[in-house]
């Protein structure tokens, strides 16, 4: 209960942010050259001036700015996004079709970069300043310094054109109907290098905080004194190292939801998922203003449920420090 | 001095200085080695790098020098890195700086905006940008700034709530010292070092931004930037994957040697600071 | 491995020409029944029904579901599919179809000249593109009887341009699946759609694919063969290449693959590359003048920039073999309005170029630079951005400088069109069968600002708008095509904008279709005949 009241209040709070991302995004396209209806004529290839008007009047974009901008918002109290004009549906339906892949890739991508991230931080740590963690420590540097992208396109020459061991794109195969594991297995052999591109930059983070802060604590007085006491070293990296690192990197998960969604944008572009950053894109492209605050709204929601979710795992972490502060 | 001596000390700053000092090499001397127009059209379109020794790098699919792409692409994109750093930190120290220093109203109010700008996915605001405003050098190097203020301000602003109350700042109060003085001149000097550290991840972070752009392909076509060139080897990715990966490493180089460097110049900062 | 493009292209033309008309080497062959065929589909349009929208994206889903009066055949010729025979008044005001008898719609209701009233009332003439404008004098159409549709025109429709257009834009709509419920543009059989065709509308997940089946109640007899068509969405042309190398893709229409891998496909036996089936879907390549700036409102200066641009070789290392030099609006495939003569053409030459500039007092000023120009390509498609490339690299030759103005689709028509704020555009016009459909009002003044593919260039002139009226409504088909050949010597004359390139789209396609490519809109078209060999 204590949590869903938590949880209440959060949201309350972040209203005032919600509302400036959408009205600023809203006023802002307002000042983008064509609308969606230059958008329709130009996917259409060809059209002619009656058309045009006749779209206009249809999508309401004859009503005045504020009129138009009014008319959202108040579909929006009643958590209404409104009908997407490239669709031709209501946008929520819209969303829930892309929602599934998005959400897939950035929880593999995030479990991925976390685990992998914790395992080599730990590795390089121990063996600090020899090879291994001279090469673990280049290699996260690379991956760092690596345009995402750019790994992808990469990953799709060498395993999909040369070795031809992984799909170059898609999200599942159409063209056999496979069910229930078979189809899961499917659609995890087509995430794995998106997973991958995605997932490389943040491990290549999460292993440097690792490291950093085992170095930190193993120099502590108190994880000197149980190594003295002859204690078990692993269990001294579980019990004390592990808990003060997570801190930070737990921490780091909530501001770096919002930028991986933005990463997946150009993910989904290479890989031609059919997840929401591509949605975006389009929508963008599209002038599909209804789509592309909607999902605004709902990726500013993610953001900050990830981030309520971050807190809440904090206060478990460190006892010092409770949610509702 | 003492600064310079423990900078040096570490061998990844110095090979990141090496490489930055690489990269700049190339910036600078392209009018040197290419002296025509790199977008010029220089051969046949997609050539393999070293079977022409005119063209050591080959040739992209309008048939145009990719060395001499690489050569100049370096300079924008330092240009777009630099710029864009430096509009994006200006905003973030004004932004913090304030925030810290006035609390209250002044500070709820820019830390809303600042939580927003945080909350919407930059790369997304960043799309709307460009789509509004266009895909000039320009636009796009002023968006890349808009987008990726916010954590710079977060650091001022925790730099100037730790300040504010010291005793030079109280000092400069009762001698009657305006809000602006104290501010500019009293306290954001110390408030500093730790921006200016965190510049080189922005200038990391802005010069990958740029590049995904112009995989959109919504980046400015008029400049040689990496990032357009990996965008127009995308087509032709499955046979001549060089377009793309030529100027890929390029990138990495960069971003490697912009890291390390701001990476080095923190741990040969950080006694100091501590010692403040 | 080093190849160069362009001996690659040649390469694949070479057998793409060798292997062209395929179902005559199989002739023999027994169609086999069953089978799916997939294809690539890469640009997702708003909804499926071909009679609101006119555009290959709806065609190539919805021109398997739904059926319309005319189509062409393997010679480009009207051939009767709802309908069986028409007629024209002597004063061209009356035109009569007799339709087909028999024939059902996929939820079992009959076909009748109601649909074809509704659908040309409701759709065609008010929702349309193109139709609108093909349909504005059309005041009625009666209903004698179930199977005969009469059109009534307020203006003299020319028999001819009507049996052109209908192909594309004559598709008809289930009258009670529309009618009494509410907004045509809203009703979700667009998504769904419910036609005559050889194909049932199955479904279709956005973002992933669409599916029809067999329609086993189809009129004609033995069609289809087919069991099943997929439609994959694959937004990605490189992506798209990778699933037809690995047969998950049978066919990818209209150019739906980057240049490079088509011409690598074309050397795989597995494939066929060609132009072939897409006759009916020519178009040229533009370049756009803004007579708003003064400098491009003189002749000379247009004439220079044309004669600065070496178009041979831009085709022979860019585009290859399926690309050839444009000769004006009408493209040589339209055999029923070609010229003989084309008026002026503007062959590659620098130095009459650059004498041109002078001419007009455009002297290099410091660095060589005459004047700067601001060039918007078209986002539609790897050969415009290439070209658009090409202009700036060759302008700069002759002194001028061109910024290009990257835009979205968007962007570009609103900035083109009903902005005007471009020097230079390029992009490019689809001829549609028919002059009048849509290629005249790339000429025609007058022209409502912000309505796009029209002359928005701030160029009038009254002898072409007259040679343009005129073969309007112009019965005589000879004295049409006369009336075409001088508006095509007169555009080129005085070059409001340039056609140097002409381009069919490709089509890739497994070299197990069989009575694919057979007619000039095959894409497009109904698929009936089409079947997989093992």
């Amino acid at each position: 209960m204590r949590v869903l009241t938590l949880a209440g209040r959060r949201l309350a709070a972040s209203i005032p942010t919600l509302i400036l991302i959408l009205v600023g995004v809203f006023l802002l396209l307002q000042l983008a050259p064509g609308d969606t209806v230059d958008a329709l004529m130009a996917q259409m290839g060809g059209g002619d001036a009656a058309t045009a008007r006749q779209l206009r009047e249809f999508y309401g974009l004859d009503l005045s700015v504020w009129a138009q901008l009014g008319n959202y918002l108040w579909r929006l109290v009643r958590l209404d996004l409104g009908f997407s004009a490239i669709y031709g549906k209501p946008v929520a339906t819209v969303i829930a079709e892309r929602l599934p892949a998005t959400i897939l890739l950035m929880t593999a991508s995030l479990s991925f970069a976390f685990f992998f991230g914790l395992l080599l931080g730990v590795v390089a740590a121990r063996g600090v300043n020899k090879w291994p963690d001279t090469l673990i420590s280049t290699l996260g540097l690379m991956f760092y310094a690596m345009p995402t992208f750019w790994f992808g396109l990469m990953a799709i020459v060498v395993f999909s054109i040369y070795l031809q061991w992984l799909p170059a794109g898609g999200f599942e195969d159409i063209t056999v109907s496979y069910t229930g594991l078979r189809r899961t297995l499917d659609i995890a052999l087509h995430l794995i290098l998106p997973t991958l591109t995605l997932g490389l930059f943040y491990m290549a983070i999460y292993l440097r905080i690792m490291r950093g802060s085992m170095l930190e604590v193993l120099n502590l007085d108190f994880v000197r004194t149980a190594r003295s006491k002859g204690m078990d070293e692993t269990r001294v990296v579980v019990r004390h190292v592990l808990r003060n690192a997570l801190l930070p990197m737990v921490t780091l998960i909530g501001l770096q939801a919002g930028t991986m969604l933005g990463g997946s944008v150009v993910v989904e572009s290479v890989f031609s998922l059919p997840g929401l950053g591509r949605l975006a894109y389009e929508s963008v492209i599209q002038r599909d203003l209804n789509t592309l605050l909607g999902i605004i709204f709902v990726s500013a929601l993610l953001v900050i449920a990830v981030n309520f979710i971050v807190d809440l795992l904090y206060a478990r972490l460190d006892p010092r420090i409770t949610a509702g502060s | 001095m003492d600064l310079v001596k423990r900078y040096l000390r570490s061998p990844a700053a110095v090979i990141g200085l090496l490489l930055l000092v690489l990269v700049l090499a190339m910036a600078a001397t392209a009018d040197l080695f290419y002296p025509r127009d790199p977008l010029a059209l220089a051969g046949r379109p997609l050539i393999w790098p070293f079977s022409n020794p005119r063209f050591l790098l080959g040739t992209d699919n309008s048939g145009r020098d990719i060395a001499a792409q690489i050569f100049h692409g370096a300079r924008i994109s330092l240009l777009i890195g630099g710029v864009a750093t430096a509009i994006s930190i200006m905003i973030g120290i004004t932004i913090g700086a304030f925030a810290g220093y006035y609390g209250a109203f002044v500070d709820t109010a820019l830390m809303r905006v600042t939580e927003a700008f945080q909350t919407l996915p930059n790369f997304l605001l960043l799309l709307v940008l460009v789509a509004v405003f266009g895909s000039t050098l320009t636009t796009v190097t002023i968006a890349i700034g808009i987008v990726s203020w916010p954590a710079s301000a977060r650091l001022t602003r925790a730099e100037f709530l730790s300040l504010r109350n010291r005793e030079f700042v109280q000092a400069g109060r009762t001698l009657g010292l305006r809000d602006a003085r104290l501010i500019f001149g009293e306290i954001l000097p110390n408030a500093l070092p730790p921006v200016i550290v965190y510049a080189s991840v922005v200038m990391a972070i802005a010069i990958l931004l740029e590049s995904a752009l112009a995989f959109l392909k919504l980046s400015d076509p008029n400049v040689a930037s990496w990032g357009n060139l990996i965008g127009a080897g995308r087509d032709v990715l499955r046979v001549q994957w060089y377009v793309s990966a030529i100027p890929g490493i390029a990138i990495l180089i960069t971003v490697l040697a912009v890291s390390l460097v701001g990476q080095g110049l923190n741990d040969a900062l950080n006694p100091r600071l501590k010692r403040r | 491995m080093d190849m160069t493009r362009r001996a690659a292209l040649r390469t694949s033309a070479a057998i793409a020409s060798s292997v062209l008309f395929p179902m005559r080497s199989f002739g023999q062959e027994t169609p086999r029944r069953g089978g799916v065929f997939t294809v690539h589909y890469g640009a997702e349009q708003r909804q499926l029904n071909p009679s609101l929208q006119a555009s290959t994206g709806v065609y190539i889903i919805g021109g398997k579901i739904q059926e319309q009066l005319v189509d062409l055949d393997a010679k480009g010729q009207p051939v009767g599919v709802l309908a069986e025979s028409w007629e024209a008044a002597p004063d061209g005001r009356t035109i009569t179809f007799k339709l087909r008898s028999g024939v059902t719609w996929h939820d079992g209701k009959p076909f009748t000249s109601a649909d074809v009233q509704f659908t040309a009332m409701e759709m065609w003439k008010k929702i349309l593109n193109y139709g609108t404008t093909l349909q504005l004098f059309l005041t009625a159409v009666d209903t004698p009887d179930p199977l005969t549709a009469v059109f009534r025109y307020e203006r003299p429709m020319p028999l001819n341009l009507l049996l052109r257009a209908l192909p594309d834009l004559g598709y008809v709509s289930p009258r009670h699946l529309y009618e009494g419920k509410g907004d045509i543009r809203q009703n979700p059989v667009n998504l769904a759609p419910v036609g005559t065709g050889p194909f049932r509308f199955v479904q279709y997940e956005r973002g992933q694919h669409v599916i029809a089946e067999r329609n086993p109640n189809y009129w004609r007899a033995n069609a289809p063969y087919l069991d099943r068509i997929v439609w994959r969405v694959v937004t990605d042309r490189a992506a798209a290449a990778a699933q037809m190398e690995a047969g998950q893709i049978h066919y990818s229409p209209f150019s739906g693959l980057t240049i490079s891998d088509s011409a690598r496909l074309g050397k795989d036996p597995r494939f066929i590359v060609s132009t072939k089936g897409n006759e009916g879907n020519a178009r040229t390549n533009t370049i756009e003048f803004n007579f708003r700036r003064k400098e491009l409102a003189d002749i000379r200066v247009r004439r220079a920039i044309a004669h600065a641009l070496d178009i041979p070789f831009f085709i022979e290392n860019f585009l290859g073999d399926f690309a050839k030099r444009g000769t004006g609006p009408i493209p040589s495939v339209s055999t029923d309005f070609y010229p003989a003569d084309n008026g002026p053409q503007y062959p590659f030459d620098k130095k009459l170029a650059a004498s041109l500039l002078d001419e007009a007092g455009l002297k290099p000023g410091a660095g060589g630079t005459r004047f700067s120009l601001r060039l918007l390509p078209a986002p539609w498609g790897e050969d415009i951005t290439l070209f658009a490339t090409f202009i700036q690299q060759s302008l700069a030759d002759v002194g001028i400088k061109v910024e290009i103005v990257r835009t979205d689709g968007g962007g570009y028509l609103k900035q083109v069109y009903d902005e005007h704020a471009f020097d230079l555009a390029t992009g490019w016009h689809q001829y549609r069968n028919d002059p009048a459909v849509s290629t005249t009002v790339w000429y025609r003044s007058g022209q409502p600002k912000g309505a796009p593919w029209t002359n928005q260039w701030g160029w009038t002139d009254p002898a072409i708008d007259k040679i343009i009226d005129d073969a309007a409504t112009e019965v005589d088909p000879a004295r049409r095509k006369a009336l075409y050949g001088d508006f095509v010597r007169r555009a080129n004359t005085e070059l409001p904008i340039w056609t140097p390139i002409e381009q069919i789209f490709l089509t890739a396609i497994s070299a197990k279709a069989r009575n694919h490519s057979n007619t000039p809109r095959w894409g497009s078209s109904s698929w009936h005949d089409l079947w997989l060999a093992e």
